[in-house]
């Protein structure tokens, strides 16, 4: 993997009329890489990849792909590839017509074209289905034929727009591997939109976080779980989601004081300003139930959901927490727990600013 | 009513309906070849005593009717012609860009639908005889007809194009194609059966245009089956069993046409054509 940027994002601005969709994006992206976009819908995650292909247009700001400047320039000069969710496969096209589409525009002669086209259905594993139309295809295949019909042209980078959105879950997380596989063979550069944080952390090299328009974080899918800038990221990457409770810095400026006299502190293993009005946040999985030492809060056990390999417990108001535990339980809901986090595991937040302290 | 029952019911209703309507059609081939009594006979007859073939072919020849017939293929196919290449075009433009310029255009578009011909017809001749164009009748037909064509088919064609997914078009565009090319290449091909099933019909009414031809065409060699037709009303005597020959040859292959294509018209207009 080299280091030159593929993709240059700088200063992007966005308006759809009055509304400002995308918020001074700046975004490089080194050649080789797998950068995933995430975020909620309306995010602005589409919008962006959509600016990438040039089926936007840009507002302002500065947008350069291997080097060359793409403001204003129409989708067919960027040498960029897209696969769309729906696949968008022609639908009065046959499977090779599809693949080799855009060859012919490009006027590749007709033996090349048949050399890629079987090399690209080897790849994907749609030798005998090449004189099939779309509608004679499964999911699967479909997003197959949608993945081949981009990997013909060996583009300057690949752009995904949700493209495993439409497949089941068992096909979801196979096609997952089979992406990033194909993504280190063909040495890519991809550019990866969804809103499922799982498919972010586990397909890319580099997770960007987006929020009404703006980045809120980027950087390596375990840097983002292990230091969310901000109370947003911390809440949508991981799952089951983290837990997050409003409480005060306690006069020794190392540990958090809650609201309510029936909870005990929590030390933070950090100094902070004493009475400081915070959130703290605790990843269900960084919650050990059963603490010897005693440091621990007393919590009642409201719910027990067993998946055989994890059990999840919800705990009893007055802090309602998610609990993740390997393995099985004899807990039952009304049981009293002992839960206790390491300091090292608790985030602590600005109540007003919600960025990470 | 059970639901077993209800089938039958709305086929009977159906049918009754069906039977209404067909009956003038039916009376006007009876009629064609009965005898000139028996056509005022009382009470009528459903099925003539001596049915008079020859009638037919006697009309085609006494009436000119292939010159007839030809000019209202000419005009149609005229008609047909412009509103497609024209109709097309802005169809889908219409269905492609969403904003309050397009409403207020599709909203004259749907009025120009509510004129009718016998208002347009003179200031379209008034119109057409100041820049010359009544030198060329039948060219001066064509584009009235064309412009009363024009609402419908765009109206139609452009829900057509709207069940194309953009997707598909900006597919083609990311891979490689250019604006007009993706149309070309891709949305017309789509939205072919659609478009199809409105030139067919857009020829089928503009085959039986009367009221612009009456008025914009003096020269008889050069008038549509539409007029002729109308000469055989005299103010004496009127031919009746001639005028029914006559509208039979002029209507049989409208209607062989509807027949033979009627599941593609329905499916055309009715689904998306896609899948």
């Amino acid at each position: 993997m080299s280091a030159e940027p593929q993709i240059e994002l700088i200063g992007i601005d966005k308006y759809y009329g009055s509304f400002h969709a995308l918020k001074d994006i700046n975004l490089t992206i080194p050649k080789g890489q797998f950068v995933a976009l995430v975020g909620p819908s309306g995010c602005g995650k589409s919008t962006l990849l959509r600016s990438l292909a040039g089926l936007e247009n840009i507002s302002g700001g500065t947008m350069k792909i291997a080097g060359a400047l793409m403001n204003g320039v129409p989708p067919r000069k960027r040498d960029v590839a897209m696969v769309f969710q729906s696949y968008a496969l022609y639908p009065h096209m046959t499977v090779e017509q599809n693949l080799t589409y855009s060859l012919r525009l490009k006027g590749v002669p007709k033996e090349e074209m048949r050399r890629a086209t079987e090399e690209v259905a080897r790849t994907i594993g749609l030798d005998n289905l090449l004189h099939r139309y779309p509608r004679e295809l499964s999911g699967g295949q479909r997003q197959r034929v949608a993945m081949g019909r981009a990997i013909i042209r060996h583009p300057k980078a690949f752009l995904f727009d949700e493209p495993l959105s439409n497949l089941d879950a068992a096909l979801r997380v196979h096609m997952r591997k089979e992406i990033r596989a194909l993504h280190d063979r063909l040495g890519a550069t991809s550019v990866y939109v969804t809103h499922d944080q799982i498919e972010a952390m586990t397909m890319a090299d580099h997770v960007v976080v987006m929020r009404d328009g703006v980045i809120e974080q980027q950087g390596s899918p375990l840097d983002l779980y292990d230091r969310p800038a901000t109370r947003f990221v911390a809440g949508f990457i991981g799952s089951p989601a983290m837990n997050f409770i409003p409480a005060r810095i306690g006069p020794d400026g190392a540990s958090t004081v809650f609201d309510r006299p029936d909870i005990r502190s929590l030390p933070i293993g950090k100094k902070l300003d004493p009475g400081r009005e915070v959130i703290v946040g605790l990843r269900p999985e960084h919650i050990t139930v059963g603490a010897a030492d005693g440091a621990g809060m007393t919590l009642k056990v409201a719910v027990v959901e067993s998946t055989g390999s994890l059990t999840y417990l919800t705990t009893e108001e007055p802090l309602q927490l998610t609990i993740v535990m390997t393995g099985r339980t004899e807990l039952a809901p009304g049981d009293a727990v002992q839960v206790s986090v390491p300091s090292a595991h608790v985030h602590i937040f600005d109540a007003e600013t919600e960025r990470a302290l | 009513m059970t639901r077993t029952y209800t089938p039958w019911f709305l086929l009977a209703v159906a049918l009754g309906l069906a039977a209404i309507y067909l009956f003038p059609v039916y009376w006007m081939y009876v009629t064609s070849v009965k005898s000139g009594s028996e056509i005022f006979s009382n009470p009528p007859t459903f099925w003539p005593a001596d049915p008079n073939v020859g009638v037919f072919g006697d009309v085609w020849a006494r009436r000119a009717m292939p010159t007839y017939l030809w000019n209202s293929v000419v005009i149609a196919g005229g008609v047909t012609a412009i509103t497609v290449v024209l109709g097309t075009g802005c169809a889908y433009v219409l269905a492609r860009y969403r904003n309050v310029w397009i409403d207020i255009g599709l909203f004259c578009v749907l009025m120009l639908q509510v004129l009718p011909a016998s208002v347009m017809v003179t200031p379209l001749f008034v119109g057409f005889n100041q820049i010359g164009l009544l030198n060329y009748p039948r060219t001066a037909v064509v584009l009235a007809a064309a412009a009363k064509a024009m609402p419908f088919f765009v109206v139609l064609v452009r829900a057509t194009f709207m069940s194309v997914p953009r997707e598909l078009e900006e597919s083609a565009l990311v891979d490689g194609n250019s604006r007009v090319g993706a149309f070309f290449s891709i949305v017309l091909p789509l939205a072919r059966n659609g478009i199809l099933v409105c030139a067919i019909l857009t020829f089928m009414s503009a085959f039986g245009e009367y009221i612009y031809s009456k008025s914009i065409i003096q020269s008889p060699v050069l008038q549509p089956a539409s007029v002729g037709l109308s000469g055989f009303l005299g103010p004496n005597s009127t031919d009746w069993n001639s005028i029914m020959a006559y509208s039979a040859i002029y209507v049989t292959p409208i209607l062989a046409i509807f027949v033979i294509l009627q599941r593609r018209i329905v499916a055309g207009l009715t689904s998306g054509a896609l899948k």
